[in-house]
């Protein structure tokens, strides 16, 4: 008899519960934000080491580039920021850095089910879709890589010298908009840093602010 | 979502800027003016009204950690200036590891206009402005382009508040933060970013706590915890210096605003040694409990809209327009009160029949509403056909209270087996269905906020408040079914229970001849269908009971019966489809001389100094009439009304009316009655309870006129 009123109450104690769980779980990376942020690496540091696995499945690993300049990238499909950028220039510097033997690894933190997660075909369909020209695509659902460099939004850029250092991090350029026009005339920083590189001198602008989307890093993950 | 967000993202269409609310499924915008107009060769103040979805947020000059800030891109007639945006303290928006600086719910962003010494008076400028704003969620960021547009009057003199919202802007604007006089030093040591700050309003002052909002990014690391010391003549914050600084070392001074639990200012800090006196008198938090607890608003919002809501439902039973239904509930009850078990079903019965209905109608008015209709609760009735035919339910519900048929007779013979308990448990089902359709219209006390502001919820959480306003309606009718002891209170049944059932006919008699009036105000012209068909139903039902006490052998009247039937329902269709009224015709029915309500006409009133009367009603809100017929009718509220040259003004949202809609929103509600008492100089309206009485708009009256 009581059966509907339990089921009533159930659902709304549920529905309660759900709504409190973003609360419960804020509470916790609170505390851990203080320490996890000032231990991630700057420019002029070394870069963590990683193994992520690529679109297609093979494991790629930080290592298996030494000796070469290295970018990553951020990104989520979803993101009117990252949208901006792959209206073209984003290609665009991908061709030209790759084509100067700088390996472009461009990576996915967004959790399962959030916005920018891709897997299995659709991530083989990434590079085609977006008309990119990156080495790999490297998926990070668990967001532990994303953490571990302190990536905070899409896009969000590093460049590693040969030798494992950090040369760059930061924005990637000085217009944070979602706005096509606004990449003309903007200050691009890796394109800026890739040349500070290639010609032997030190980056001039070592750091930027990131700007862009929220990566959508999983609930759980800490620092 | 990715698809929510591609469509979203997509470029904005851009509407012909129209004055008034403009909006997108995440956000409200409005350009509104802080004074009723401007005055020549002075700087005026308009402000981007936002009204923000919950669990949407837009941003601060600095967003913090992800997101971007809201830009305007004015387009002014020539020698009109605009000024900076007057940024109010946003709040601190925690995601997970981020933090960001922004703004939920309502918020204003103040501009200051240069208006030229030469702009003509009488004339207006027309100010149009692109407003960018990003609106993120937790889950995703959605940019939106909304072409706003005022038109300002140009007039010579001092310039009143604007009656809207110029209360609103001028608090804003008192509050934002801004420069006092406090000295500042900034010092970087350890990746640390340690300022000190002292003079002006902190002198001798003791704030619990401190917290530093850089202008730009890359300052301080925005997620990280900020500690303060407090001493003398100020204060001092150290927090994680940002990645800016630790890569490019200080290099200039840092702006930003310092906010305390005593007030917060606009601050520049030049590099340089700490400041004496401020620190040794004790540490001090960065408020972000405090912030939080304001900035989190959606959870306790929901709770109190769930509590309200369950309020609302309670007190709704108290509510005219439910008497009928009452009734229903009080024949049902005594039937069934010497048999617990039967008491029980019945109950849990009818708070099924409640919920399940109100899930369908507030799931139907969510759907409509996110298809863009501009609807509000009641809506159901707003359409002759639904009208029309609940009528004839409600004649049929009578005919059977009086006896001249019964629902389910044959089996309630037939024993005691389980099926002989059907008809009860579909008839209190049913009953908890027809107490919804027909009495939820009329809005509550309490029920009135829970319903306008769940509509701006989630839909989970909107159902659930929906779903307690209904657990309210059916509480104490459940709770008498529940608790035996109540039961064995009530009467031993006995032929008193027949004599009391036909006369609770009389009340659903009431209910349909008042759902007629409302169909024949409706329609032109096609009540004569609806009686009809009423009149044919009524034969149909008699013929069928009169085979039901001749068992079967009364073929001719069975036939008779169906006959009619059909008669009756070929009436009611062409009733349903009669054409709606015009608006023009049929003016509300109440007996102070009125006006229809217009914005404008409120407008008008006020800038001529006349105090304003407003009444949103409809003539299926039982609820409204009744205070027609009492407070609003009165010959000392008439009295009230011309002894404050007041103007009284009526919007009848009997049938669909997209402003009447809009300006119940505006004010929270979604259903009627609201009752509104606009004083010239005062910016907002003062809202009347939902049950009047003479004293309340009369004191309302004086109030405004003193």
């Amino acid at each position: 008899m009581f059966r509907l009123l339990t089921a009533a109450s159930a659902s709304l104690l549920l529905l309660a519960a759900c709504q409190q769980q973003p609360a419960a779980s804020l509470e916790r990376t609170e505390s851990a934000a203080a320490p996890e942020t000032t231990e991630a690496p700057g420019p002029g540091e070394l870069a963590p080491a990683f193994t992520l696995v690529d679109a297609e499945g093979q494991q790629r690993s930080l290592a298996d580039f030494h000796g070469k300049t290295v970018v990553l990238e951020w990104t989520n499909e979803g993101c009117p920021f990252v949208k901006k950028h792959y209206t073209g220039a984003m290609q665009a510097l991908q061709r030209e850095a790759t084509a100067d033997g700088v390996v472009w690894l461009t990576i996915i933190s967004s959790a399962p089910g959030t916005q920018g997660f891709v897997e299995g075909e659709e991530a083989q369909a990434w590079k085609a879709k977006h008309k990119a020209a990156f080495t790999h695509l490297l998926l990070d659902p668990t967001g532990e890589v994303g953490k571990r460099y302190d990536a905070k939004t899409t896009p969000d850029m590093r460049i590693i010298d040969p030798e494992g250092r950090l040369i760059y991090v930061g924005g990637i350029d000085d217009r944070p908009t979602n706005k096509v026009e606004d990449l003309n005339g903007a200050n691009n920083f890796v394109r800026a840093g890739l040349a500070d590189a290639k010609a032997g001198r030190p980056v001039q602008t070592a750091y930027a602010a990131p700007y862009g989307c929220a990566i959508k890093y999983p609930e759980t993950v800490e620092g | 979502m990715r698809d929510a967000l591609a469509a979203g993202a997509g470029p904005v269409a851009r509407a012909s800027a129209a004055p008034g609310p403009q909006r997108t499924e995440r956000i409200e915008a409005e350009l509104v003016p802080m004074s009723a107009w401007a005055v020549p060769g002075s700087t005026a103040v308009v402000a981007i009204r936002q009204q923000i979805k919950p669990g949407w947020h837009t941003y601060w000059r600095n967003q913090g950690d992800s997101g971007g800030p809201t830009t305007l891109t004015w387009s002014l007639p020539a020698g009109v200036a605009p000024g900076d945006i007057l940024w109010p303290l946003p709040e601190r928006q925690r995601l997970q590891s981020l933090m960001n600086y922004g703004y939920s719910g309502v918020v204003f962003l103040p501009v200051p206009i240069e208006i030229p010494a030469d702009a003509a008076p009488g004339r207006s400028l027309p100010l149009r402005v692109t407003a960018h704003f990003y609106v993120c969620s937790d889950e995703m960021c959605v940019p939106e382009d909304l072409d706003l547009a005022l038109d300002l009057p140009v007039r010579e003199g001092a310039a009143p508040l604007d009656p809207r919202f110029g209360q609103a802007i001028q608090d804003v604007v008192a509050a934002a933060p801004r420069p006092a006089g406090i000295e500042a030093r900034v010092a970087l040591t350890d990746g640390r970013l340690v300022l000190t700050a002292a003079g002006g309003p902190l002198a001798g002052a003791a704030p619990r706590w401190a917290y530093f909002h850089p202008f730009e990014g890359g300052v301080i690391d925005h997620a990280a915890a900020q500690s303060g010391e407090r001493g003398p003549q100020g204060l001092t914050v150290t927090v994680a210096a940002g990645r800016g600084l630790t890569s490019n070392g200080l290099k200039g001074p840092i702006s930003g605003v310092l906010s305390t639990d005593l007030g917060a200012w606009e601050i520049t800090a030049e590099p340089g040694a700490a400041l004496p006196d401020v620190a040794g008198d004790g540490a001090i938090g960065d408020g972000e409990g405090a912030q939080t607890a304001a900035a989190a608003t959606a959870l306790p919002d929901f709770i109190k809209a769930a509590v309200f809501a369950l309020l609302g439902g309670l007190i709704l039973n108290l509510m005219p327009c439910v008497f009928p239904i009452l009734a229903m509930k009080a024949a049902s009850l005594s039937r069934a009160a010497h048999n617990p078990a039967e008491a029980r079903r019945d109950g849990l019965a009818f708070l099924a029949g409640v919920l399940a209905t109100f899930l369908v109608l507030a799931g139907a008015l969510l759907a409509l509403r996110a298809g863009g209709q501009a609807l509000g609760w009641g809506f159901q009735l707003q359409s002759p056909g639904v009208v029309a035919a609940l009528a004839l339910l409600m004649l049929a519900v009578a005919l059977n209270l009086s006896g001249v048929f019964h629902i389910g007779a044959g089996l309630q013979g037939a024993g005691h087996g389980p099926l002989s308990r059907l008809p009860g448990v579909a008839g209190a089902f049913f009953t908890g269905v027809l107490a919804v359709v027909v009495a939820a219209p009329c809005t509550a006390p309490f029920m009135a906020f829970a319903l306008g502001a769940a509509l701006f919820m989630p839909w989970p959480m909107a159902l659930a408040v929906f779903l307690m306003l209904g657990l309210g309606l059916a509480l104490p009718y459940v709770l008498i079914s529940l608790n035996p002891r109540l039961l064995a209170r009530l009467p031993k049944p006995g032929p008193w229970m027949e004599t009391l059932r036909n006369l609770l006919a009389f009340p659903m008699y009431g209910a349909a001849l008042w759902l007629a009036w409302v169909y024949g105000r409706q329609t032109a012209d096609a009540l004569a269908l609806l009686f009809g068909a009423g009149l044919m139903l009524a034969l149909a039902l008699w013929l069928y009971g009169r085979a039901q006490a001749a068992s079967g052998k009364a073929r001719t009247a069975a036939i008779g019966a169906l006959l009619a039937l059909i008669a009756a329902l070929g009436l009611g269709v062409l009733a349903g489809k009669a054409p709606a009224a015009s608006s023009e015709s049929g003016a509300p029915s109440s007996r102070l001389s009125s006006q229809p309500w217009s914005e404008q006409a409120v407008q008008a009133a006020l800038a001529e100094g006349r105090p304003v009367l407003v009444n949103f009603t409809a003539d299926w809100c039982v609820t409204c009439k009744v205070n027609e017929n009492t407070a609003l009718s009165s010959a000392r509220t008439a009295q009230a009304l011309e002894q404050a040259n007041a103007l009284y003004l009526v919007g009848d949202w009997t049938r669909r009316d997209d402003a009447i809609t809009a300006e119940l929103q505006r004010h929270g509600r979604s259903g009627v009655p609201l009752y509104l008492v606009y004083a010239p100089g005062r910016s907002e309206p003062r809202i009347l309870p939902q049950l009047l009485t003479e004293g309340v708009v009369i004191d309302a009256l004086k109030d405004a006129i003193d």
